[in-house]
């Protein structure tokens, strides 16, 4: 190839790396005043991993805890829509949300500082439902039985205990007594999950516990009895007792009366006479007398069905369930119409704001739990960057130094080209826009050593010609022709090794493969093509150098 | 000129009996150590709860695990992390991964909590929190294993394209035999197997991989000569005639991975200790793996007479060469 040409060519190669490293204003989303605003920013165009700029990571995975899901695949498509309204509406700069396999959500938002938050957002299911309070005191009616079931329950326990500690089987020998005579311990029967303990279970065991509230169908419980009670209610025997149509659930808020804390339990009619599907809008808002509510609005058919229910159930209390937690529950004065607002309790508006997001990106189509999460401070990222370039500038003047020491001249031309290798690469990695992780800047760091390899086999090939009395210009053609087969080969078979990384890889692991596949591209270029020409522009401007060369 | 280690004549290949018992015995001792005591998986793998904290004042490991364990986080790791107020805390046990599966988050937010109740709102700081449920190590464990094998298996079919399937087969094995060392030693070193460990484990095989194509590539042009010698000399031959080389890319390699190891930072330094190990290993199995390797299969399947060379070369010149003599010794 003409000299002039490869000079071109890496003129060529080093302005498009430089312009591809060149700081750049690009529209982002950025925090001012702790809102987030679109904004042009000037920067390197080189992507960082989380765990070089602090954020959060999190995999998702469909919850199926509570009921199996059929079509996995298709939920988590769903699921991924509306966890990405989510965050879009949240604000993070440049997130990332995508499904991985068939039944994971990948979310990872870089620069996250409230990790807490950004979490409750993406994983609240958001299901809204307005049912209607038991008014016929089901639950007092079912009262007895649950207090039977329950009274089983405790002798089983405190026999069982019998069996182990002698504290515990005076306890269980004394409920024994106490307990209702004519029944008679059935073992297979009853439930042995209650983790009851020894302080509750005999007469009334259930009824003690509750007591009706203010309105119909409400009770409260205090707060200390809030685990055994929701204990009890999961208790599949317990359950079944229940009355049918009914279902139970807990409130968001607590009450506190005289001192005491108390959380009111709610008897609903199972039907909601309307689901959040029709929503159409919400937002928070305050109210002077209600506190921070979200304020939401139907579209027409859920208009409609909204007012003829509400209109039926004049007088009602209508609970507003959200997540199966009931937020509040007004009474119904009129037919309500495309508007209504649901207060937020004690709560601040942060929350509203947040709840108001999570009810317009939608309700998730099934629930998600985290499988996988890490957060990493945006401190310690900034400190990982600080150390990764203190090692990579000590590992380059290292490497300067060793190939000075050893090939002189031919050193110099190694580090000159090893200088561009440094360029090419980096532009490469912002070419595909590539992030760059902690074990990418080790991986890079690590390239540079290997990248002069291939310098080095060439420069002991270039000896060994020497060494057999050829010319300079010749050792240098014949270096450069028998060492290629080891370069490539070596090369490529390194080359399949990142790509078989990069396949399996995740995250941090992945931007090591991409870092060490552009790492070596870089050095083959570098190491073939452009000391090569340095070699020949050496040639051809110093005409006694033809004599010798220093290597 | 500075030369090192020009123009040597050193028998390497005679000494492989004692480095194949050195290396044995090294491989014996960490995986026998593997076998009293499972490897040190990183929560990556196992699932569980990773968090690094950051405290205004030194505290005392005692009381960070007292507090610990009233909260019902028994058995938790305790590390210091670099500075005397650096910590990373580690719930990896059954029970705590189990818990992981209701919500990855779970055991790290009660163990902030816990600790910021202790010590104080502002005293402790949440540098860096991972929580991993079961399911994903599983998957992760089964990813590395494939990655190893997949890069093999690609490695055997581009040697033996580009060499022949008794280089390729050496080669491989040479490499396998780098794992074998690699994790004998982050066993022995005590080091947790992540998974950034897993990637400097595959750059070792990458790395011991060149090294070994550079001395084969070497073999197969010195056979293509078709010098009257035994495969044992050419290999020795081979050794020597790569060996400047091998010393100064070994010896940049390595200053770039000492810049890793000592100024990189806590969190990379066992990917560095992995590539400073791997350098040695990879180095060692290219000399006294792969070359006696190959001369044990040359002995079992013998190449035929005549088409050795052409076999084990590509290039149309080849054809016109003697066949060497037969590579036992």
């Amino acid at each position: 190839m003409n000299l002039k040409w490869r000079i071109a060519i890496i003129l060529g190669l080093t302005a498009a790396s430089i312009w591809a490293l060149f700081p750049r204003t690009v529209v982002e989303r950025v925090k001012r005043n702790g809102v987030f605003v679109y904004d042009t920013v000037r920067r390197v165009p080189l992507k960082r991993g989380l765990d070089l700029q602090g954020g959060m990571h999190l995999a998702l995975d469909i919850d199926e805890s509570k009921g199996a899901v059929a079509d996995k695949s298709k939920a988590i498509d769903n699921a991924l829509k509306v966890v990405r309204n989510r965050i879009d509406e949240f604000g993070v700069s440049e997130p990332v949300v995508q499904k991985a396999g068939n039944d994971r959500i990948i979310v990872e938002l870089p620069g996250i500082d409230d990790p807490q938050r950004a979490q409750d957002v993406v994983q609240k299911s958001a299901f809204l439902e307005f049912q209607i309070t038991d008014k016929t005191q089901a639950l007092e009616k079912a009262l007895p039985r649950i207090n039977a079931l329950l009274k089983d329950t405790k002798v089983n326990v405190a026999s069982s205990a019998t069996a182990t500690t002698k504290d515990t089987a005076t306890q269980g020998l004394q409920s024994l007594f106490t307990a209702d005579t004519t029944k008679k311990t059935d073992s297979t029967k009853t439930d042995t999950t209650a983790a009851a303990g020894s302080t509750v279970g005999g007469p009334g065991a259930f009824s003690k516990l509750i007591q009706p509230g203010q309105l119909p169908g409400q009770y409260i419980v205090a707060q200390s009895d809030v685990d055994l009670v929701s204990q009890y209610l999961s208790m599949p025997a317990v359950q079944a007792a229940l009355p049918p149509g009914k279902v139970v659930r807990w409130a968001s808020d607590t009450l506190s009366f005289g001192g005491r804390i108390y959380r009111p339990l709610y008897v609903l009619d199972a039907k909601p006479i309307i689901t959040g599907q029709y929503l159409t809008d919400a937002k928070p808002n305050t109210s002077p007398t209600e506190g921070n509510l979200v304020e939401f609005t139907m579209n027409n058919e859920g208009a409609r069905r909204f007012r003829t229910e509400t209109g039926r159930h004049i007088k009602d209390y209508m609970a507003i369930v959200l997540d199966q937690r009931v937020m509040t529950a007004p009474i119904i004065q009129g037919a309500i119409g495309a508007h209504g607002q649901i207060t937020m309790g004690g709560q601040d508006l942060q929350a509203a704001q947040d709840l108001a997001l999570v009810l317009r990106a939608g309700s998730l189509p099934v629930p998600l739990k985290v499988a996988d999460v890490t957060q990493i401070g945006a401190s310690l990222g900034k400190d990982s960057i600080h150390k990764g370039i203190t090692a990579g500038v000590i590992a380059i003047v290292l490497v300067v130094v060793v190939m000075l020491g050893y090939y002189r001249f031919s050193g110099a031309l190694a580090v000159a080209a090893l200088s561009l290798y440094i360029l090419y690469t980096l532009a490469a990695l912002a070419g595909f826009s590539a992030v760059l992780t902690l074990p990418g800047l080790a991986g890079f760091v690590l390239s540079i050593g290997i990248a002069v390899d291939a310098n080095v086999l060439i420069f002991e090939r270039i000896r060994e010609e020497l060494a057999h009395g050829k010319t300079v210009r010749t050792a240098i053609d014949e270096g450069f022709r028998h060492a290629m087969s080891a370069i490539v080969d070596s090369n490529v078979s390194t080359a399949l090794t990142a790509a078989v990384l990069y396949q399996y890889g995740t995250g941090p692991v992945r931007g090591f493969a991409v870092t060490l596949l552009a790492g070596i591209a870089a050095s083959m270029i570098t190491a073939i093509f452009v000391v090569r020409t340095f070699y020949m522009i050496w040639l051809n401007r110093s005409r006694s150098a033809q004599t010798s060369l220093s290597i | 000129m500075l030369r090192i280690l020009h123009d040597t004549n050193y028998d390497f290949i005679r000494w492989w009996k004692v480095m194949a018992g050195i290396t044995i015995a090294f491989i014996v001792l960490g995986l026998g150590s593997l076998a009293i005591k499972a490897p040190n998986w990183s929560i990556e793998f196992t699932g569980g709860t990773l968090m690094q904290l950051n405290f205004t004042q030194p505290p005392d490991v005692g009381e960070i695990r007292s507090t610990l364990d009233a909260a019902g986080i028994h058995g938790a790791e305790i590390q210091q992390f670099g500075t005397p107020r650096d910590f990373t805390v580690r719930a990896q046990n059954a029970e705590q991964v189990a818990a992981q599966s209701k919500g990855a988050a779970t055991i790290a937010n009660t163990i902030e909590s816990v600790l910021k109740k202790k010590f104080g709102e502002n005293a402790v700081r949440v540098v860096r929190k991972e929580g991993v449920g079961p399911r994903v190590g599983q998957e992760l464990k089964r990813g590395a294993i494939i990655a190893i094998l997949l890069s093999f298996l690609i490695t055997l079919v581009y040697l033996s394209i580009r060499f022949e399937w008794r280089f390729a087969l050496a080669a491989v094995i040479a490499t396998s035999h780098d794992v074998f060392t690699t994790v004998a030693f982050l066993k022995l070193m005590h080091l947790e197997i992540s998974l950034t460990v897993v990637a400097g484990l595959l750059t070792v095989l990458g790395y011991s991989l060149n090294d070994t194509i550079i001395i084969f590539d070497r073999v197969r042009e010195n056979l293509r000569k078709g010098r009257k010698e035994s495969l044992y000399d050419t290999l020795n031959r081979s050794i020597n005639e790569t060996l400047p080389r091998s010393v100064m890319t070994h010896v940049t390699t390595f200053a770039a991975t000492l810049a890793l190891l000592l100024f990189a930072g806590e969190v990379i330094r066992p990917f560095a200790w992995v590539m400073s190990f791997g350098i040695v290993t990879g180095t060692f199995s290219s000399m006294y793996v792969a070359a006696p390797i190959l001369l044990w299969i040359e002995r079992k399947w013998p190449r035929k007479t005549g088409t050795r060379t052409s076999s084990s070369t590509a290039t149309p010149t080849s054809r016109t060469r003697r066949s060497t003599a037969t590579a036992t010794r």
